[in-house]
């Protein structure tokens, strides 16, 4: 969770990397928008236009800080989300060392990470509730839950600004379930370092 | 009227010829005893010392024979167990221990006998008059037909088309007995309510369901026998109450509405609960069973709300708990005492409306259909949600970062009527089911909307039948290969335990049970 957010001076780079189709692009401007338009923060967001855009590898890079941003470019990133092997293999030397890493559970491989992981299978959880398209929008509700670099609230509204008309509600729905998740693990790590594990202790 | 009343029981032998000796010498016996002469202590069952109570006494002493001096041997020990039990049933009820007092005499021991029930007089005068409201019980009438036959339109019972498929499914006729729930329809249409014959047969119907279930026309025989009972009920045709009718004994003291049960008193000091929130957690009757079955089957039902309460407390919920709880009722509804059932839903209801529960949270298959339906159906009326607590297990799973551990039994599952076929729930345990990591799962042969009847509802007519039920719905679950049998109602499983200790065959059929909540609550873990 992030310190830094009621403390004088708050920046953070979020670097976001997958494959082509997976609304990686999107999930960056949603972020960059709830944090400007909704949550008053200064944003930039920019989206990887390298050969790796057509149709292989694909990024966005956003910044969120309480201060003028002057270059919108990421070297270092403070969060890290992969949702391809890929992508992860390209920036997991660039995260730094106190940085987050979320990565989807099912295509990730997060060897050598020497950071603290948060994992969801969002692509399976998109499947199951009917439409693998929205596999980024539950990866933003775990963000937003895990990392609350955006408040939750900015981030509905801007899901529901920003997806096609008619999937509103099925893209909130989708959000929810990976806010949920990401609830559910902070809740986890929580009750785990508290030692408690089971329900019978 | 404020005199007391204590019923003093005293058993024909040693103790008779001391208080024989203190009516000779006309000692000044405490006018609120009444002596009653019993062949043995040892006789006076659970069912009977709380019987008192529901009839109005304000203490019980049980007067039997010193230790080796008992005629029958055992007697005397029989009597100090169920002494020690009633009064713990006593405790849960809200009425104090001290109102059930056992002591043992020899024949020479008059002084003592009186000296003790001075005492004992005295101290139920400190204790004070039972809260208790004695329930009348129905005179011997004719039945009312007229009643008779509105339920019979209410039900549409006309609307069966004589096709038997209800009879060839009856869990009963399979197992036997000469029974058919469409002859017995029809004889109820006909007006041959009368027939010892039709009455018997409207006392064995387990109120399964599962006829229903079969039926094209959708003759609801479960719900019509439940209401035709009510009617034999009031001119004094109650079906046999098995147990010595304690557990309706113990339902209907339940009704006095100035009587304060002291419902979780034992639950262990870790469990959270929130006396503020406004989700409740409403836990059943498994306080009593424990108590009741405790020196026979060994039942530990409390370790379902437990443990449900456990599983509730790991998902961060802290529900509210009525420290007054009582019965939901249902037992009386199915048994026909449907005046009773009202008395305390409305009970309950106004504790509920009083705490301003918004939601009611129930494991109890028979406690989740009550206050859902019957209550509103009867006409009381609910303004809070009633949840059965798998639905919000399945919801916080749902939501991740949780796992299971493994298991070392392969398992098999015993639905329970009220929720797999009355509500229509049968999916939502085998969701729960499927998440778990046990060696295998297997689904006996008749499972889910055709399961087969744990062999008893509502603690009536248990007989040989329902035996030979539960021990073909035992080899099923055997035949799965599995060697743990989960269960969703702790009436399934005190139901089911009791055919394992046949003496012939108990070995053969003996399986462990355990309820859904307690496997859940035992594996499950943050991820
Ligand atoms: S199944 Fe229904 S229609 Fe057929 S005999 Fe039974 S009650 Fe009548
Ligand atoms: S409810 Fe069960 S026991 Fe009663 S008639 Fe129907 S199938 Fe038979
Ligand atoms: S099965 Fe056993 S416990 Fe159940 S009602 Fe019959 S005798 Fe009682």
């Amino acid at each position: 969770m992030l310190k830094e957010r009621n403390q004088d001076s708050m920046k953070k780079e979020i670097l976001i990397t997958g494959f082509g189709g997976q609304g990686i692009v999107m999930a960056g401007r949603i972020l960059g928008q709830a944090a400007s338009l909704e949550d008053h923060h200064e944003s930039t967001f920019v989206q990887s236009y390298g050969p790796e855009s057509r149709g292989g590898a694909c990024s966005a890079q956003v910044i969120i800080s309480n201060q003028v941003i002057h270059y919108p470019y990421i070297s270092r990133p403070d969060i890290l989300i992969c949702m391809s092997q890929a992508g992860y293999e390209k920036f997991i030397n660039t995260i730094k060392p106190d940085g987050m890493l979320l990565v989807e559970q099912d295509l990730i491989n997060p060897r050598n990470a020497e950071v603290e992981i948060f994992s969801i299978p969002a692509t399976r959880m998109a499947e199951e509730s009917g439409n693998k398209m929205m596999a980024n929008i539950i990866m933003l509700g775990f963000l937003t839950a895990v990392t609350e670099v955006v408040s939750l609230d900015a981030a509905l509204k801007t899901v529901t600004r920003l997806v096609p008309e008619g999937t509103e509600e099925k893209n909130i729905q989708a959000f929810n379930k990976g806010w949920d998740y990401g609830r559910a693990t902070l809740k986890g790590r929580e009750k785990k370092a508290a030692g408690q594990t089971g329900a019978i202790s | 009227m404020n005199s007391f009343h204590i019923i003093l029981f005293v058993c024909n032998w040693g103790p008779h010829s001391a208080f024989q000796k203190l009516q000779d010498e006309s000692a000044d016996i405490p006018a609120e005893v009444k002596m009653v002469r019993i062949p043995c202590a040892g006789r006076i069952s659970k069912a009977l010392l709380i019987k008192a109570f529901e009839m109005g006494a304000d203490g019980v002493m049980l007067a039997g024979c010193h230790p080796g001096a008992c005629r029958y041997g055992s007697g005397t020990e029989s009597a100090r167990q169920n002494t020690e039990d009633a009064r713990e049933i006593l405790e849960l009820l809200g009425l104090k221990k001290d109102r059930v007092r056992f002591a043992t005499f020899l024949p020479d021991d008059s002084e003592a006998m009186l000296r003790l029930l001075k005492d004992f007089s005295n101290e139920i005068k400190r204790v004070g008059k039972s809260p208790v409201i004695p329930t009348r019980k129905p005179a011997p009438g004719p039945i009312d037909k007229k009643k008779v036959a509105e339920v019979v339109a209410a039900h549409d019972i006309f609307a069966c088309q004589d096709c038997g498929k209800c009879s060839s499914a009856c869990s009963l006729a399979q197992m036997g007995k000469p029974f058919s729930p469409r002859v017995v329809a029809n004889s109820v249409i006909a007006g041959d309510i009368e027939s010892p014959t039709v009455i018997e047969n409207i006392w064995a119907c387990l109120t399964c369901g599962l006829c229903y279930e079969r039926c094209p026309s959708a003759v609801n025989f479960p719900e019509f026998i439940r209401d035709v009972r009510h009617v034999l009920s009031k001119s004094d045709r109650a079906g046999h109450e098995t147990h010595g009718g304690f557990f309706q004994s113990m339902m209907r003291t339940l009704t006095s509405p100035d009587l304060k049960p002291e419902h979780w008193e034992w639950l262990p000091n870790d469990i959270r609960s929130n006396p503020d929130g406004k989700v409740l957690f409403f836990g059943g009757c498994a306080p009593y069973f424990d108590i009741f079955f405790r020196r026979h089957l060994g039942v530990r039902t409390r370790k379902i709300l437990v443990d449900s309460l456990r599983l509730l407390n790991f998902f961060d919920i802290e529900p509210a708990l009525l420290s007054d709880e009582r019965c939901c009722g249902h037992d009386l509804l199915w048994s026909g005492d449907q005046e009773n059932f009202l008395k305390l839903a409305a009970l309950n209801v106004e504790s509920f409306h009083h705490l301003g529960i918004e939601e009611v949270i129930t494991t109890c298959p028979e406690c989740y259909r009550t206050l859902k339906h019957d209550y509103p159906e009867h006409g009381v009326e609910i303004n809070f949600k009633v949840t059965h607590l798998y639905e919000i297990i399945e919801k916080e799973i749902s939501k991740g970062a949780v796992d299971f551990k493994k298991m070392d039994q392969s398992v098999t599952f015993q639905d329970a009527c009220r929720l797999s076929r009355m509500e229509r729930m049968a999916d939502l345990p085998r969701k729960l089911l499927s998440r778990l990591k046990p060696k295998g799962f297997q689904e006996m042969k008749d499972h889910a909307n055709a399961a087969v009847c744990c062999g008893n509802c509502s603690w009536i007519g248990c007989d040989s039948f329902s035996k030979a039920l539960q021990v073909q719905r035992l080899r099923q679950a055997h035949d799965t290969g599995s060697n743990l049998l989960v269960t969703a109602c702790p009436k399934c499983q005190i139901h089911l335990q009791c055919a394992m200790e046949d003496p012939f065959i108990g070995e053969e059929i003996k399986m462990e049970v355990e309820d859904l909540s307690s496997v859940i609550a035992r594996t499950i873990c943050w991820e």
